[in-house]
């Protein structure tokens, strides 16, 4: 016997026969258990699991068929022979029907007894490998269930489109993203699907389905809806089968609309760059020809005062492209910062003594206050420094001749705010909802002669966001403004 | 031949000046304005052959107004006018002229990028001039 022994229980009333028989199996390498009666033979028979019975028919207590009809309806694999010198036809007959596998009349040899056992138990291994297969095959099958129901979740859950063709341009699979995309509400499996698709996608997907031998993926940007509202990626790659013939086209559509309004702010962005660099550039450019040229005559005055104009714009120039590389730097965050403690009423103090020359000379009264022991701010002292500079010098260059600075620091919240109110022009709503802009200056007869880039308050509003604070403006046109700056400080 | 007189219109004042000297090298008398207002006043009062505008100035699109307003004035739709972009897009402004559709719908007379190529304006205007007569 190989590997496995096989295990065999031997039901019969008759002692020298279950013991004879047992000793015999045993020599013979089996694992014999054995019964003296039916009903110790039901209660081994339909626990253990027993690749074969001997069961003998005749027994005082219950008899053998009724022995096989247990052991088969509880272990319908164990293989099952009837023993008896009592043979008959129809117990044959019987005995097989309730799935006795053979039928072994008494007396019997030891040879003709273990050819039975040796048949019985090739079929048992039989019933077993195919029990076997049969669970791996359900299993399987279960499997494939599970991961065809799994695929359709994920596929169904993909924020992308997703919508498979075959060659005939039919709909072989699809999402709910594809359907939204497209704005088709009632497409089924197997619909002819091209003529309903944006023209633009007909052709991509007619483009590989033409391009056979390849495995080349097509894409193309598309506007749905129009003004960068809706802006996908469309994707479509050949399906392949095993053989690398083309059966069908997997079609992804990705949302880009982010992206687009993105990359269209940066154009906007550069745009807006190359016009405020040219404006000044173009303006020296004007002098130095004027003063050149031969049939334009200058007097050595004009001469002078169109150079120091000039040098006037590049230094404008020369500003504005610091204020760019700040912004850029902060960005892309390159800057290194010093986080320190600071004290916000110095800083604001500090600012106003530095323009104390210059707004004595406008006659500008500034009023400040102060709360006193104000927590700290943690921040790099050089950016702190630059926000208030800017608002500050804002409020005297944007205010009236003899008008009034309002400085206040305190404590609110979470926040150390400070705020920086002036006497001076105003603004108009429309003009307050772009401050932040880069570039964005209000032009008027008023500000026409008040220097700056265009940069200064786009810089304060990333510096503050940058430290999780906030600015607010009041306004009122003609009457002065009020910018408010809110840093949070550390408890 | 008489002295043609052409209205300039920039709220840069250094390239007003620049160009102002520019085209008086070239024998014409030129008026200037800074600003949209102080513009229609001198073109009312000074009857200019041609008037070339920077397209953005305090309003943004100042400069396409102005141009609309002389070419519905009866007098001022005798006349040539250009104008000056260097932009292709400034903060604030609802539109750009990037398109030729968006040229032919402001009705103007020729388009010029900063800084005036004043050989090329001086050669329009005389083609203009002429072919009026």
């Amino acid at each position: 016997m190989a590997e496995e022994k096989p295990r065999v229980i031997i039901v019969d009333d008759e002692k020298g026969l279950r013991m004879g028989t047992k000793r015999l199996l045993e020599s013979e390498g089996y694992i014999v258990d054995t019964a003296e009666n039916g009903t110790e033979g039901i209660a081994l028979g339909t626990t253990g699991d027993y690749d074969m019975a001997i069961i003998d028919l005749k027994m005082p207590d219950i008899d053998g068929i009724e022995v096989l009809r247990n052991i088969k309806e509880k272990m319908p694999n164990t293989v099952c022979f009837i023993a008896t010198a009592y043979a008959s036809y129809e117990t044959a007959i019987e005995a097989t029907k309730l799935g006795a596998a053979s039928y072994i009349p008494k007396p019997f040899t030891p040879d003709e007894l273990i050819n039975h056992l040796q048949e019985g138990y090739e079929k048992r291994k039989l019933i077993l490998d195919s029990e076997r297969l049969r669970k791996e095959r359900e299993e399987r099958l279960l499997e494939i269930a599970t991961e065809k129901s799994r695929l359709n979740t994920i596929v169904n859950s993909i924020a992308d489109g997703v919508l498979v063709t075959n060659l005939m341009g039919e709909l072989v699979l699809f999402n709910p993203a594809s359907m939204k995309y497209f704005e088709l509400s009632n497409s089924i499996i197997g619909e002819y699907i091209l003529d309903f698709l944006p023209a633009s996608v007909k052709d991509i997907i007619l483009k590989v389905l033409n391009n056979k031998e390849s495995s080349k993926s097509f894409s193309a940007e598309i506007e749905l809806k129009p003004n960068r509202e809706l802006v996908v990626d469309v994707t479509c790659s050949p399906v392949p089968q095993p053989d690398g013939s083309l059966i069908g086209v997997v079609t992804v559509i990705t949302n880009i609309t982010e992206l687009k309004r993105l990359e269209y702010v940066k154009s906007q962005f550069v745009s807006m760059v190359a016009h405020e660099l040219k404006t000044p550039v173009a303006a020296v450019l004007g002098f130095l020809r004027i003063i050149l040229d031969q049939n334009i005559s200058t007097t050595p005055e004009q001469e002078n005062d169109y150079l120091s104009r000039s040098e006037k714009r590049l230094q404008a120039l020369v500003e504005m492209v610091n204020d760019l590389l700040d912004i850029s730097r902060m960005e892309m965050k390159t800057k290194q910062r010093e986080i320190k403690d600071i004290d916000i009423p110095e800083v604001v103090k500090s600012n106003l003594d530095f323009l104390e020359l210059e707004l004595q000379k406008r006659g500008i009264k500034v009023i400040y206050t102060a709360e006193e022991n104000l927590p700290m701010v943690k921040a790099d002292s050089g950016e702190v420094n630059r926000i208030f500079t800017n608002i500050i010098s804002n409020a005297m260059k944007y205010n009236k001749d003899n008008g009034t600075i309002t400085a206040s620091v305190k404590k609110s919240g979470n926040y150390i705010v400070c705020a920086i109110k002036d006497t001076g022009i105003g603004m108009r709503p429309q003009d307050k909802e772009k401050l932040f802009q880069e570039f964005y200056r209000i032009k008027n007869d008023k500000t026409r002669n008040i220097p700056g880039t265009g940069l200064g308050l786009s810089i304060v509003k990333r510096l503050i966001e940058s430290y999780s604070g906030k600015i607010e403006v009041n306004s009122e046109y003609g009457e002065g403004s009020e910018f408010i700056v809110y840093l949070p400080y550390k408890k | 031949m008489e002295t043609k007189k052409i209205l300039l219109v920039d709220d840069d004042l250094d390239l007003l000046e620049q160009n102002k000297i520019l085209l008086e090298a070239k024998g014409y008398t030129v008026v200037t304005a800074d600003n949209m207002k102080g513009a229609m006043e001198t073109f009312q009062r000074e009857k200019p052959d041609a008037a070339v505008l920077d397209l953005i100035m305090e309003e943004h699109d100042a400069g396409f107004i102005l141009a609309h307003k002389i070419k519905k004035d009866p007098y001022g739709k005798t006349i040539p006018v250009f104008l000056l972009t260097s932009a292709t897009y400034v903060t604030g402004m609802k539109f750009s002229a990037e398109t030729s559709e968006e040229r032919e719908w402001i009705n103007v007379d020729g388009w010029f990028n900063k800084p005036i190529p004043v050989d090329e304006l001086a050669e329009k205007l005389e083609t203009f001039f002429k072919n009026r007569k």
